[in-house]
């Protein structure tokens, strides 16, 4: 990528400033959009469930009011003053739909994140360190949950459990997740822990316990992050095709991937229900990737210079 | 060689197994009477049909029994039939494979074809303007999800152009070549965005380091035009790369068709394991799955061993 260049062209740039405002400084402007997106995408999924705690007092329009029942707007209106963005096919108002439809994707997404920094980091972590015995389990077991293509494995379960609820089907992609974050942790943990300062800790005498934590695992979190950002966007997209099929979190509540099955149905008339979620969830996925290869760039450097 | 070859074969089993113990599990671990979950919910007032399944199945026996005996079956090729629709799961699965194989070998091949100049050209000129614009469109390409670009493919290439249908497949046998790739083509093209954004990528940062070593500047000072070394010095190491991601992707293709053969209604597996799902047909749920991720384990360990047969180095090992 282009903006790979001015970061490799000043690596001294990084080591003048300190925090973390000046990371978003030296930003490409490209980066800096899509944090800029993240950023709104997740303001918004917060507002609105503030929206729903009050009883919808919030400035914004109820995504489950449908104006042609009891007046107020018509199905698949183009973009007005009232209804920015148009409405859907039952004339709902769209832009409200999408803003609450932010929270599925992102309450998803923030799980398998998680779980898979807290538990698959340290689990790979430990085995990584302990190496072994209980590698070669743990190690086989995460293999044995690759070796599912991750689609058809999520959609057995979501179909044979009937699992529907938001916390069921988070939890689900969250356990699913970990493995990958397990590898990752391990691969990077053998590296670190062949360096000197590891040998150092360990020939002065330092318990193995502490390494793993003040010397091993804060050496991984990086590259665990700079995974964890495009991991993002991919489970984003993986819940954005379970509810386009209908078998994540049920309608009327609104998911970016049920909103673009239900405009399906009329999309001989126009595309604006579907073209809305879809830029949506290209948007936000494109802006994960772009932060995680930025990230990912920077791990690298900081790596090579350690 | 043949240590790794047994190495490798051994893995391949132990992995199956564990696979066929995971799916098997996925139905077992249903909560209440297994007979319920296999019939329709219409035939559950039929206290006769669910005891003669009960004794046809010998659901009575220790799970570990019916997981030997399924197990035993499904290396036999029989993976047991649907109560729902009365269709043998192998049979389905046999009808509907070629659609599926077809369109994740066509993806894969689309990805391949396009990604290999793309991303030759981008390392040649790091930096420069194909450079640019091509990291743009590779991040939009490894963005946009399949499904919404199928969907956007329709209205375009089916409402508002009128060139391409947006359902239906024609069987090569039936209707020959050109016909079968116009319904093929759309779907393809979708499946193909995401593996062709990572070839290219891949590609070009593999090249960025070929194109840096000695032997690339020694036939440059031989006076060679810039077209051939790219070809043949430049690409031809990075090529062992390509194979190995191209191989995996297949592997993976096959699980990604199941929405894009949805949209596209077409006669696939993917289109029977969702249908399986939306009925809620366990056995089918599980031979699909099953299948699926044996042909997903059983493709991976062949890209293993083609990239060992390619690459002389770590063959002599």
């Amino acid at each position: 990528m282009s903006e790979s260049k001015d970061i490799t062209g000043s690596p001294d740039a990084k080591s003048k400033g300190n925090g973390r405002l000046s990371a978003v400084k030296e930003m490409p402007f490209f980066v800096k959009c899509a944090l800029f997106w993240l950023v709104f995408i997740v303001s918004a999924a917060i507002y609105t469930r503030l929206d729903r705690l009050f009883g919808q007092a919030l400035p914004l329009q109820d995504p489950f009011y449908q104006g042609f029942l009891f007046g107020g707007a018509s199905p698949v209106e183009g973009p007005s003053l009232d209804h920015l963005l148009g409405t859907d096919i039952l004339s709902r108002d769209n832009l409200s739909r999408l803003l609450h439809g932010a929270w599925v994707s992102l309450a998803v997404a923030i799980t398998v994140v998680s779980f898979g920094i807290v538990f698959g980091g340290l689990l790979g972590a430990f085995v990584g360190y302990a190496r072994g015995r209980w590698e070669t389990l743990v190690m086989g077991i995460m293999d044995v949950v690759l070796a599912f293509p991750p689609l058809v494995l999520l959609l057995a379960l979501v179909a044979i459990y009937k699992v529907r609820s938001l916390p069921v089907i988070a939890l689900v992609f969250g356990v699913l997740g970990i493995p990958t974050y397990v590898r990752i942790a391990r691969a990077n943990t053998l590296g670190v822990a062949s360096r000197e300062f590891v040998q150092a800790a360990e020939a002065i005498g330092t318990k193995r316990i502490w390494i793993l934590f003040r010397e091993i695992i804060p050496n991984i979190l990086p590259s665990l992050f700079a995974y964890a950002l495009i991991n993002a966007g991919f489970v984003i997209v993986i819940e954005g095709t379970l509810s386009y099929l209908g078998l994540s979190v049920q309608i009327p509540e609104p998911t970016w991937g049920n909103m673009i099955n239900e405009g399906r149905r009329d999309i001989r008339r126009t595309i604006l229900p579907i073209f809305w979620p879809g830029l949506f969830l290209t948007l936000t996925v494109v802006s994960l990737n772009m932060l995680g290869d930025w990230f990912q760039q920077r791990v690298a450097i900081r790596s090579s210079a350690l | 060689m043949g240590k790794i070859l047994a190495a490798r074969l051994a893995r391949l089993v132990a992995t199956l197994f564990a696979v066929s113990l995971l799916t098997f599990l996925l139905v077992e671990q249903l909560p209440g009477d297994p007979v319920t979950a296999l019939l329709p919910p219409e035939a559950l007032h039929d206290l006769e049909t669910m005891e003669r399944i009960r004794t046809e199945l010998r659901l009575d026996d220790p799970a570990l029994v019916r997981y030997g005996r399924w197990v035993t079956d499904a290396l036999q090729g029989d993976l047991g039939k649907s109560y729902i629709t009365d269709q043998r799961v192998a049979d389905a699965i046999r009808d509907r494979i070629p659609v599926t194989m077809e369109l994740a070998l066509l993806a894969t091949v689309i990805a391949a074809v396009l990604a290999i100049p793309i991303g030759a050209f981008s390392a040649y000129r790091e930096g420069g303007r194909f450079d640019r614009v091509m990291s743009v469109f590779t991040t939009a390409s490894l963005s946009i999800p399949a499904f919404v670009a199928a969907i956007f493919f329709i209205w375009l290439f089916t409402l508002k152009f009128n060139w391409l249908p947006s359902t239906g497949w024609n069987r090569i046998t039936d209707k020959g070549l050109l016909a079968n790739l116009k319904t093929a083509i759309l779907p393809a093209s979708a499946l193909a965005l995401a593996p062709l954004a990572i070839n290219a990528r891949l590609i070009r940062a593999d090249m960025i380091g070929t194109l840096k070593e000695d032997y690339i500047l020694s036939a440059r000072a031989k006076g060679l035009r810039s077209r051939y070394i790219l070809m043949r010095h430049a690409l031809r190491p990075s090529s062992l790369t390509a194979i190995t991601i191209f191989g995996l992707q297949f592997g993976a293709l096959i699980g990604g068709t199941v929405v894009i053969e949805t949209i596209f209604a077409l006669p696939g597996l993917g289109t029977r394991l969702i249908s399986g799902i939306y009925q809620r047909d366990v056995t089918m749920i599980q031979g699909i799955t099953l299948f699926v991720a044996t042909v997903y384990v059983v493709v991976n360990l062949l890209v293993d061993l083609l990239y060992l047969l390619l690459d002389p180095r770590i063959r002599r090992q």
